[in-house]
């Protein structure tokens, strides 16, 4: 394409598009140069685009804390079982959803679309819970959602969208429907499993509702409600379990918290890119 | 034609349909398996809570289990819609949708648009990537910038509004400012990621349409309103249908997060109500009787959407 010169537009747009860029990525700066400053410029508001009196007391801090690691420990923990059985249980739930003529199919298909327009709520789910004994254990975490409707139709479209001459001379060649799915169909969705991994992962992650209504017991709490507390909690009420924060929550340690919380997901988050675009328009065309 | 039809007659063709039920489900017993642990999920952590939704009717006691507690047919019903609290909350839960829906959904198309208009590939690919950062951080996250960027005391918006001689602003505590707090912070968490599929639309429209424009002496101005806009239209109208479907599914865990009694008046609605009537005072069925109407006002707002988009469109979620 041949060169045009850059008119007034050009010059107006780019300036709207780096106010995006800088909008967009100026939270980031902030909190990672709050995380490495020196308590006194903090204080004094002296933060704005670069650290200053740069020193790592606050990385240390945390890996001092009591609960910090613990929790972190946790949200690993939940994030890699959650997103296993997360799925495992999406990935064999849609392949037969995705089989034409499988019997029932039209009610199986109603009964899991009406969930996604119409839910007891949180106080009956809660109960369901608390029923089952899953209070202040892993399952509670893991268990009730383990399943998201959006992403099993999603793999179940892209099961449909594949060859069916696959599946025929696999049945001719007389394999269970078992080795089918997962000597064929599963290792064939490669990359759209790796787009709802992706959403899974991100969930559990970043989940906090969900530990906050089923864990009491503090050790188990991820890191995300040992965040809620500091950041949010800290202003607004100083109860005595949070005292220990209170008392030496520098603006530093909040913010390297932040930090630390957001690293394993920045660092993946170049290859992560692309399953994530894909998912988002993996979904888009599902109707 | 009639030859062909008497051809085919006598070849035998193999009729599925005709097969039973119960040779149908011979058939599929391992597919049927397979798709076992997943009904069991759907039926126990989707349907066992609709179940449970009768205690909205009963007297809900921890000893005496969902079955055994008393009925008291539609007390709580009764309770909440003579509760002064029911009006603010249906109308707080009603602003807060709406506002969150005119103001968010534009930003990503004009992003969108705009994105498209960078000449300078890397640039682009640079600012849209930077954009959907923000959708990998949690809602605690998010909350705490928010409520850590607007703090009078060393926020860097209120040292702006000093730094332009003005006083410093309490967004936090102020009930005025709370749905455009609110809706700010959904705008900047979402723009990127909302504007994924808007870009994707206006990648795929044909650049022959805009070369033939280029000829006709069009700029890039009438480009965009020409050509641009009305191909993705239909996306546009899509999801706006869809969104204004569920403008009553508020993201509660945000407002739960931001929210604090100061700003109740405005800030509070139906499902943190719901959470601070069932998990803080312990009144589980009061609290199950609002979430069960604030379900059933939400699906209303559904069918209805979904009816006039399925008149004006044949747009249908189903």
């Amino acid at each position: 394409m041949k060169k045009k010169k850059w008119t007034l537009f050009d010059y107006v747009n780019t300036l709207i598009m780096l106010l995006v860029l800088l909008i967009t990525l100026y939270p980031f700066i902030y909190v990672v140069s709050v995380s490495l400053s020196d308590s006194s410029y903090i204080l004094q508001n002296k933060i704005t685009f670069y650290p200053r009196g740069i020193n790592l007391k606050a990385y240390k801090m945390i890996f001092e804390s009591p609960k910090i690691p613990k929790a972190y420990l946790n949200t690993i923990i939940y994030t890699v079982v959650g997103t296993t059985i997360n799925v495992f249980l999406t990935a064999i739930t849609a392949y037969p959803l995705a089989k034409k003529d499988l019997v029932g199919k039209k009610i199986w298909m109603t009964m899991i679309i009406i969930t996604m327009f119409f839910s007891g709520g949180i106080i009956p789910s809660f109960i369901i819970v608390q029923r089952l004994g899953m209070i202040d254990t892993i399952w509670a975490i893991v268990i009730p959602n383990a399943i998201w409707t959006y992403e099993l139709i999603i793999t179940k479209s892209f099961y449909e969208s594949l060859p069916n001459s696959l599946y025929e001379s696999a049945v001719i060649d007389g394999a269970s429907e078992f080795r089918i799915l997962f000597q064929i169909f599963i290792p064939l969705s490669k990359a759209s499993l790796a787009s709802i991994t992706l959403f899974y992962v991100m969930g559990h992650w970043n989940s906090f509702f969900i530990p906050m209504i089923y864990l009491n017991d503090m050790k188990k709490y991820p890191l995300q409600i040992i965040l809620r507390d500091m950041l949010i909690f800290d202003t607004a009420r100083r109860s005595e379990s949070l005292g220990e924060y209170a008392a030496l929550t520098p603006e530093a340690l909040k913010n390297a918290t932040i930090v630390v919380s957001i690293l394993p997901i920045l660092a993946l988050y170049p290859f992560m890119q692309k399953y994530f675009v894909k998912g988002v328009m993996l979904g888009s065309i599902k109707g | 034609m009639a030859s062909l039809k008497i051809d085919k007659k006598p070849v035998a063709v193999p009729q599925p349909k005709k097969l039973s039920l119960m040779k149908k489900v011979k058939r599929d017993w391992q597919l049927l398996l397979i798709l076992l642990p997943g009904l069991i999920f759907y039926i126990i952590f989707r349907y066992g809570p609709m179940y449970g939704m009768v205690i909205a009717f009963k007297d809900y006691n921890v000893y005496k289990g969902i079955i055994n507690s008393p009925w008291v047919g539609l007390k709580h019903f009764r309770n909440f819609f003579t509760d002064p609290a029911f009006i603010k909350l249906f109308r707080n839960t009603f602003m807060l949708g709406i506002y969150n829906l005119f103001f968010t959904f534009p930003f990503p198309i004009l992003f969108a648009i705009l994105l498209n208009e960078v000449r300078n590939i890397k640039f682009k690919k640079a600012v849209q990537t930077a954009s959907y950062l923000p959708s990998f951080l949690s809602i605690v996250i998010i909350s705490s910038m928010v409520i850590d960027f607007l703090s009078p005391s060393n926020g860097i918006i209120n040292n702006i509004i000093a730094f332009l001689g003005m006083e410093k602003i309490y967004f936090m505590i102020r009930p005025e400012w709370f749905r455009t707090v609110y809706v700010a912070s959904e705008v900047w968490a979402r723009m990127g990621f909302d504007a994924i599929l808007f870009i994707a639309a206006i990648t795929g429209i044909d650049q022959a349409l805009y070369e033939a424009a280029e000829l006709d002496g069009c700029g890039r101005l009438k480009k965009m309103w020409y050509i641009t806009i009305p191909s993705i239209l239909p996306t546009i109208a899509t999801l706006f249908i869809l969104k204004s479907g569920s403008v009553f599914r508020i993201g509660f865990e945000k407002v739960l997060l931001l929210y604090n009694p100061a700003t109740y008046e405005v800030a509070d609605i139906f499902a943190t109500y719901v959470y601070r009537k069932g998990f803080e005072d312990m009144n589980y069925s009061y609290a199950a009787a609002v979430g069960l109407f604030e379900s059933i006002v939400a699906l209303t707002m559904l069918l209805i959407t979904n009816a006039i988009s399925k008149k004006l469109s044949e747009q249908s979620i189903w």
